[in-house]
């Protein structure tokens, strides 16, 4: 549930949002869409929605959009 | 204290055109589409090489006074927004002046601000009038950030458009006419950020100085003659502190969000302002977007979104509606304005 949901938000940062499919084991530099924008936009998010701060240099440790969750996880813990 | 109004707005593209198709042809890894979905953007307008500021603001005034609303012996003070200036000195307004045959007991003066500009040229002329200063201001945006910008810098080439936009405000409102009256403003400043948006040479600090063009792992070409962003740096401000700004002005002027009938902001890039549109909670059809066919004129962009939401009637008699600018400085600012 946390992580369909966590999927959504993330999905709804690309500009085609509806149209690409995303899972947790998806390489999400390899979407077409994806640039460095999406990427400050998906840290904007993660404030947001889940109240933490997620430095750039996090993000760029991370490959699939499940290494995301599981930083996300292990902050909001 | 007089009230203020915008009167009317006209404004002013170049001739020359750079679209979508020009910039993907030389920097093949972007196609026409993604730049257009990232964006919003299909073309800018381009001043030719001997076209500055000064010209462009002439244009856009005599359209105004073209217009047949205002009479340029009643103009009893102008102002002109610029980072483009024609000269260090003296300042173009009183170039201006002259070229448009306004009368010599007016005042006039320059104020350098980039996409904040428009906001605070309000708040200036709000001012001037409020205080009995002036009575009828000629209020120009113009900016020529193409000739700031590198020819391989292909970021600010796909954003930036040269414009320049002329706003007549007035202390004068007839029964039945389209104006609005300017409310209250919400400011913020952060000069932290200023090395975000920057043009380092060609000041008094570094007057001479041709540098390097350097190339970062991404490809960015940067050279410090040339304009400068850290569009991370900008999207993060943006992000952040706009809708905090946003809450403040709605705030200052003792409304709701939900009171704004609607919202119009510093046309950046499509991409930011729907960013700002999501974290603020304002619903799509109360959130202008307007820069297909113009891109991010700075300081001019919110005159001509104005312009166009009034000449496309979304604007009703009655209408508040949000303006906020927002930018290099940094520097931002909110206004409501009532029609």
């Amino acid at each position: 549930m946390y992580e369909d949901k966590f999927i959504e938000n993330f999905k709804s940062q690309f500009i085609d949002g509806d149209t690409i499919a995303v899972d947790a084991s998806t390489d999400f530099r390899q979407i077409e869409s994806w640039d460095s924008l999406t990427g400050m936009a998906v840290l904007v998010m993660i404030k947001d929605e889940y109240g933490i701060d997620m430095s750039d240099t996090d993000l760029k440790k991370c490959k699939t959009v499940g290494d995301i969750i599981d930083y996300v996880s292990a902050k909001s813990n | 204290m007089k009230k203020a109004y915008i009167k009317s707005i006209q404004y002013y593209l170049p001739e020359a055109v750079l679209d979508n198709e020009v910039i993907s042809k030389a920097h093949p890894e972007w196609s026409i589409e993604k730049i257009a979905a990232k964006t919003g953007i299909y073309k800018r307008h381009i001043a030719a090489e001997d076209e500055f500021s000064s010209d462009m603001a002439v244009k856009a005034a005599e359209k105004l006074f073209a217009s047949e609303q205002v009479n340029r012996e009643d103009i009893d003070f102008v102002i002109l927004c610029t980072q483009s200036p024609d000269y260090f000195l003296p300042t173009t307004a009183c170039l201006l002046q002259d070229r448009l045959q306004l009368r010599k007991n007016i005042g006039a003066f320059d104020f350098n601000l980039g996409c904040s500009g428009f906001i605070y040229g309000l708040g200036i002329c709000k001012g001037l009038i409020a205080t009995g200063q002036a009575s009828n201001i000629l209020f120009i945006t113009a900016e020529t950030y193409s000739k700031f910008i590198h020819q391989e810098d292909k970021s600010n080439k796909t954003l930036f458009g040269d414009a320049a936009a002329a706003t007549w405000i007035s202390a004068d409102k007839s029964e039945g006419e389209v104006a609005a009256e300017i409310f209250d403003f919400s400011y913020s400043t952060d000069g932290n950020g200023a090395g975000y948006l920057m043009v380092k040479n060609g000041g008094v600090r570094n007057r001479y100085s041709q540098s390097e063009t350097k190339e970062d792992e991404n490809g960015y070409v940067s050279n410090d003659d040339y304009l400068f962003m850290d569009g991370k740096a900008i999207f993060n401000f943006t992000a952040f502190q706009v809708p905090q700004l946003i809450k403040d002005t709605v705030a200052k002027n003792e409304l709701t969000i939900d009171e704004i009938d609607l919202f119009i902001l510093h046309q950046a890039n499509e991409f930011m302002l729907q960013t700002i549109r999501k974290r603020t909670r304002i619903p799509e059809d109360k959130f202008l977007i307007h820069l297909r066919d113009c891109g991010n004129t700075v300081s001019s962009t919110i005159p001509i979104a104005l312009y166009h939401a009034i000449n496309d009637h979304k604007i009703k008699a009655g209408n508040k509606v949000l303006l906020s600018g927002f930018g290099v400085g940094l520097s931002a600012g909110g206004v409501v304005i009532q029609y």
